[in-house]
């Protein structure tokens, strides 16, 4: 059968929204409904692959070019054209993959959710299908709609699922997320008038957009780096980022972390830099200077916390800082890297964040100084709690050490040794991972309660098959890498 | 036999080890009967043994042949005027420094297993011992064969976190998982400087591709005859420095070369098994292979990085003796011994003679095994490491006493055994430069004294622990010969440590050091007229220090230096290691906590204080606002009416007033 | 008809708008403000007669009736804005057990 003449990707979205509707609907089979629909959604990005071993396939004529592709008229008026225009290219393929992987993740890890099963998992799913809508748009409306989208069941996950302190929380994620969200869509819309472009569409717009020059383009730019940024994190906008992750549940800093972060990458990547490339050029000091911050801003904050989750949360921050300075080198070799590195910290940090949620509720705390030595009593925990503290200091056979080396190496490349900065990154956030390891997991027995028992099979499961996506895609990154250098990424510079 | 047929398969050595820590990793629990795994490790690593020696066997028979199978690990296309596609990839070469590495590693290797299997019968957790013995392996043997600096830096990591977890093994004592962090983050330094020079060299190297970007093969190292690249070819000797230095530090880090060392010490917390591979075959091991991968590969070392490394490497030896002389633990002296005679490596890499450091390399790592395991075999009967406590061993442990005499008399460097002929080498290569540099005098000095210190330390250990009637604290438990497997073991490294220093005059085997063009060579050892006086000062100051330990502590007894005597501080400024550990921690635990805490009060209180700020600001504005909705019809309808009067105002009068001034429609 | 009536005529209109204004901002009975809002009301249908009156060509309509048309339909908006508001009077004055306006301020929060 041949894959590539199905258009897989409004097939995806129906079926991800149907899941969604079910899920909410079902009662207490809401999980099976959502683990159905997850499977569904993976078996989907199978078929994605599948097409996408014909590209550049029947967007050939398409500058730049993208392996799926399907436009249909949605809006149309004299003056304004808004298309339902969807499509996918090695960038956004390599984050539908992460979606799918940790959407099944999610579902299995949190399979024994007791307080509202149908929301709790209906809810789930809909922020993966709006991130899925965020990676496969290529239209302004439509983006923008999957990007609003997103916030809305993140914003009750943290505030009915949460911590103590949840509803500060909630609000603060949503509004300042907002406030950016808002400075976004006038800098996408601007972007569209200014440029004259004759359609809301992607491909429109870029075309359009060359013809931009002075001031404009780099007001453009910057506003679009603020609205992304902010849910990079970048500093200082990064204070909504621990405490979001804090009062969240396990399964929302999972999604928080693994794709939440990533809508600002894959936003930055799409929308600013491959449309103004050579706006990028101008304004890239602003945006190394943002990116050391944020990695050493990051790293030294995880190293003072006392709080698990605010640690990982800050090591985040430092994550997406090589991100951000990977996307802003410009190169093919940093932007590969740069992707790479998004998948990484999304399989790792959702990891961690799922050790340290049973952490949580297997000892009764996540303070870092008041429990030690679990490795005698929950070994398996342990286990993947040092499996995703090792991936995420950039060990290799994992996944982040192939990413990290190409985006340090294009940094060398593009800026020689101001990546002394990362590197100085690197010993920190080896330094308070295995401060914790040797706090938490090792030494003599400290704090633990007579009743922990080691991880619960779901669980296990969940964090289980996370390890395993660290180890196999470490010890095989041409898998991921092949299809992203696949898209013409280089091919927009020229 | 034309062996090198092999050389294209030398991909399973590595891989023998990595089977048997899958194997072992997945099923150890239920593998009881075979010693948990332990006998799985134990043939896998044998296996690897055999390969590897056939493989360097084949390596001697056709000398100076460089075999290079290499594939795409990933590839990252470029197209475009940002034309930076690189292939990253991994592959073996086999070349006469891997053939001599991997018979070190492999021999050891597999020696130290089989040791295992006695040393570690009554501990808990082998599965784990096992799988992580034979990943170490596995790291160190990928290190050896690595075609490419990429890969070179992928094992080496990965010897590193092997290392980490094989330090901490003893995982439910504080000090242990202390020593395992240190070891990590000390060698982690060294580390992130080697993938500095890691860029500055693939930048230097590699940009000599087509069209001037990097050549699709850019992490490759340069080999045969033709390739070499001469240093300032490119221009680019400022970045060569740097990069030399940054080699210079990630092989200090995990050489344990000062100031990188402290970690090595602390090591000692792991088996005793672990010690004898980390200190002669794997990790330490890495970091001076580095360097000689340095000096042949990547077109040599400029004359400043030249200098440095004497520095570090004769400094250290003389560094790290004095710690010896005094301490009374019986692995940490045998650990510092290893760190002075690293800097014995160091210094003849430095001198130019980087063969010869290797060579010296190959001979310590079987007598600094044997060493360790025969102080493995005394710590396995009487359960102490207190040189004070023991006593009297010679007469219960009749072999163990006698490998340990082996390994002593080839450290002190006496011949014919084995330290002899390549200390005297290193010695002999320094020399040589000096009238060259005279800037190497001071460090040539320090390394000759600590031959020296060397017989002294090793000697007293010796007569500490074997001399005497019995042991000095009699609460020990009583000294009884150890079993057969582990004696195995000490009597081949002993065998080697008797001999492996002549194995260079064979002419075939002498050929892996003579193989590599255009890097100056001194072995084997020529022994001219000078050579021979070097040779006669170094034996007897090796002789004058075994004579010193034997008066002071050949009869068995232990004295006191009286509290308040120079003497006694300064033994206590070596016992705290010259304070630099203290001062490691100061600024790891102490510097680096409180500017986090600080930056973490900052990030609290100022930018997230802003954001609050913001938010309370919006918070009074409303409150403020909102005492205008008073409930009451009228008021609302006043506003009505006042709004009503203001858009009248505006139409009637500002606007055309406005107009007026913009002229506008 | 002369500009003196035309001017005349917005005098009443303005003077009865004034008026009904001036009732709307200080009466506080709920009945006596429906009746400002009435008187206020009138003022704009008298003006739309008497513009009908004046230019039946200029409204735009075919009949030139439809200034006063608009005002029968006004007459009628008013009566039933009267049925309403009597309506709230009522049901105010049962629950609050008053009529009077600055009693009712519930929906400031």
């Amino acid at each position: 059968m041949d894959f590539s003449t199905l258009p897989i990707i409004p097939i995806t979205l129906g079926t991800l929204a149907v899941g969604t509707v079910l899920t909410f609907a079902s009662g207490r089979w809401a999980r099976w409904v959502a683990l159905a629909t997850s499977v569904v959604f993976l078996l989907e990005i199978g078929l994605m692959f599948l097409g996408y071993t014909g590209w550049p396939g029947r967007s050939s004529t398409l500058v730049p070019q993208f392996g799926e592709y399907q436009s249909y008229p949605w809006i149309s008026l004299s003056w304004l054209q808004i298309n339902f225009t969807v499509g996918i290219d090695g960038i956004s393929l390599i984050l539908i993959l992460l979606t799918g992987f940790l959407q099944i993740a999610t579902v299995v890890y949190t399979w024994n959710e007791t307080k509202r099963p149908a929301a709790w998992f209906g809810l789930v799913l809909m922020t993966c299908l709006g991130s899925f809508g965020v990676f496969v748009s290529l239209d302004i409306l439509l983006f923008f709609l999957f990007w609003e989208a997103v916030l809305v069941p993140m914003f009750f996950i943290i505030g009915y699922w949460g911590g103590p302190n949840r509803r500060y929380a909630a609000l603060k994620f949503f509004v300042y997320t907002h406030v950016a969200s808002i400075v976004m869509l006038i800098g996408l819309l601007a972007l569209v008038f200014y440029s004259g472009a004759s359609s809301f569409d992607f491909s429109s717009i870029y075309s359009a957009a060359r013809g931009l020059t002075g001031i404009v383009p780099v007001v453009l730019f910057l506003s679009l780096f603020f609205g992304f940024g902010v849910k990079f994190p970048i500093v200082p906008f990064h204070t909504w980022l621990p405490d979001a992750h804090v009062e969240a549940p396990t399964g929302g800093s999972v999604l928080l972390a693994g794709l939440l972060l990533k809508l600002g990458g894959y936003g930055l990547i799409r929308w600013a830099v491959i449309i103004l490339p050579t706006t990028l050029t101008q304004v890239d000091p602003i945006l190394f200077f943002v990116a050391f911050l944020s990695i050493v801003w990051g790293a030294v904050l995880s190293l003072s916390q006392r709080d698990l989750k605010r640690m990982i949360a800050y090591s985040s921050i430092n994550h997406m800082g090589i991100v951000l300075l990977a996307i802003s080198l410009n190169s093919a070799l940093g932007l590969t890297a740069a992707v790479l590195l998004m998948f990484a910290h999304g399989v790792v940090s959702a990891l961690l964040f799922m050790g340290a949620g049973t952490f949580h509720h297997t000892y009764g705390t996540r303070d870092i100084p008041s429990v030690g030595g679990i490795n005698s009593r929950t070994p398996i925990l342990a286990s993947l709690i040092m499996i995703g503290s090792l991936a995420s200091l950039g060990l290799p056979a994992l996944i982040s050490f192939p990413a990290e080396f190409a985006a340090l190496l294009a940094t060398w490349d593009g800026l020689t040794y101001l990546v002394l900065i990362p590197l100085i990154g690197l010993v920190v956030t080896a330094a308070f991972y295995i401060w914790m390891m040797q706090r938490v997991l090792f030494g003599p027995p400290k704090g633990i309660p007579s009743d922990a028992h080691d991880v619960p099979p779901a669980e296990g499961l969940g964090m289980g098959m996370l390890a395993a996506l660290a180890v196999i895609f470490g010890v095989l990154p041409f898998l991921l890498v092949n299809v992203i250098t696949m898209s013409p990424i280089t091919g927009w510079h020229g | 036999m034309d062996l090198s047929i092999l050389f294209g398969w030398a991909f399973l050595v590595p891989l023998l080890p990595a089977l048997a820590f899958v194997i072992i990793g997945i099923w150890g629990q239920r593998l009881g009967r075979l010693e948990h795994g332990g006998w799985i490790a134990v043939l896998l690593s044998g296996a690897a043994m055999v390969l590897g020696v056939l493989i360097a066997v084949g390596e001697m028979l056709s000398p100076n042949s460089y075999t290079d199978v290499s594939y795409t690990w990933f590839h990252v296309s470029a197209s475009g005027p940002f034309a930076n596609g690189v292939s990253f990839v991994v592959g073996t070469l086999v070349d006469p420094i891997s053939a001599l590495m991997l018979i070190v590693v492999t021999v050891v290797g597999f020696l130290v297993m089989l040791y295992s299997v006695g040393y570690m019968h009554h501990d808990e957790g082998l599965p784990r011992y096992y799988a992580l013995l034979s990943l170490f392996l596995t790291a160190m043997l990928g290190v050896v064969l690595a075609d490419n600096l990429l890969e070179f830096f992928l094992f080496w990591e990965l010897v590193g976190v092997c290392s980490y977890f094989l330090i901490g093994f003893y995982w439910r004592k504080p000090s242990a998982s202390s020593a395992a962090k240190e070891a990590f983050l000390v060698t982690r330094i060294g580390d992130v400087m080697f993938l500095l020079g890691i860029f500055i060299y693939f930048s230097v190297y590699a940009m000599t591709g087509p069209n001037g970007g990097w050549a699709a093969n850019g992490f490759l190292f340069v080999h045969g005859s033709t390739s070499f690249i001469p240093i300032g070819a490119s221009g680019n000797s400022t970045l060569l420095t740097v990069a030399g230095l940054m080699l210079l530090g990630g092989a200090a880090g995990k050489s344990a070369q000062f100031p990188l060392d402290v970690w090595l010490p602390d090591a000692m917390e792991g088996p005793t098994t672990v010690s004898a591979l980390i200190h002669a075959a794997t990790m330490v091991a890495a970091g001076v292979y580095l360097l000689v991968v340095g000096s042949i590969f990547l077109g040599g070392y400029t004359s400043i990085v030249l200098f440095a490394i004497v520095a570090v490497g004769g400094f250290t030896t003389f560094y790290a003796a004095t710690m010896a002389v005094v301490n009374t633990d019986i692995k940490r002296v045998i650990a510092y011994s290893t760190i002075s005679q690293l800097g014995y490596m160091v210094l003849a890499v430095g001198a130019g003679f980087a063969l010869v450091g290797l060579y010296h390399l190959f001979t310590h790592a079987f007598f600094k095994a044997l060493l360790f395991l025969a102080a493995g075999a005394i710590i396995h009967t009487i359960v102490t490491q207190d040189l004070f406590r023991m006593g009297g061993l010679a007469k219960k442990m009749r072999y163990t006493s006698i490998a340990f005499l082996i390994g002593a008399l080839a450290l002190s460097g006496i011949p014919p055994f084995a330290g002899f002929w390549s200390k005297d080498d290193v010695l002999a290569s320094v020399y040589s430069q000096l009238g060259a540099h005279p800037e190497y005098w001071p460090f040539f000095i320090l390394a000759f004294v600590t031959v020296f210190l060397t017989a002294y330390y090793i000697f007293r250990v010796y007569f500490l622990a074997f001399s005497g009637e019995r042991t000095r604290d009699a609460s020990l438990p009583e000294a009884h010969e150890v079993p057969w497997v582990m004696l195995v073991p000490m009597m081949v490294l002993a065998g080697f440590a008797v001999v492996a220093g002549l194995f260079v005059f064979v002419p075939s085997f002498g050929s892996l050091f003579t193989g590599v063009p255009g890097l100056a060579t001194n072995v084997p050892p020529s022994y001219g007229p000078t050579d021979l006086v070097l040779s006669a000062i170094s034996v007897t100051l090796a002789g004058a220090g075994i004579v010193l330990a034997w008066v002071l502590w050949g009869n068995g007894r232990v004295y006191e230096l009286p509290a308040g005597s120079p003497a006694h501080s300064i033994r206590n400024l070596l016992l705290a290691r010259y304070h630099v550990k203290a001062a490691y921690d100061w600024v790891g635990m102490v510097g680096m906590y409180t500017v986090a805490r600080a930056a973490d009060f900052f990030d609290r209180f100022v930018i997230d204080g802003a954001v609050k700020g913001f938010e309370r600001s919006f918070r009074s504005m409303s409150d403020s606002m909102r005492r205008i909705q008073t409930g009451l019809v009228s008021d609302y309808a006043a506003y009505v009416v006042a709004g009503i009067i203001a858009v009248f105002v505006l139409l009637l009068f500002v606007a055309p007033y406005l107009a007026s001034v913009f002229g506008g429609g | 008809m002369t500009t003196l009536a035309i001017t005349g005529f917005l005098a009443l209109s303005f003077a009865l708008f004034a008026i009904a204004i001036f009732g709307i901002l200080t009466r506080r009975n709920f009945i006596l403000l429906l009746v400002s809002l009435e008187i206020g009301m009138n003022a704009a249908i008298l003006n739309f007669v008497y513009f009908a009156a004046l230019a039946p060509a200029n409204t735009g309509s075919t009949s030139g009736l439809s200034g006063q048309s608009i005002a029968v339909v006004l007459i009628g908006f008013a009566a039933t804005e009267i049925a309403v508001g009597l309506a709230i009077v009522l049901a105010l004055n049962r629950s609050k057990g008053s009529i009077n306006v600055a009693d009712s301020t519930t929906l400031r929060s």
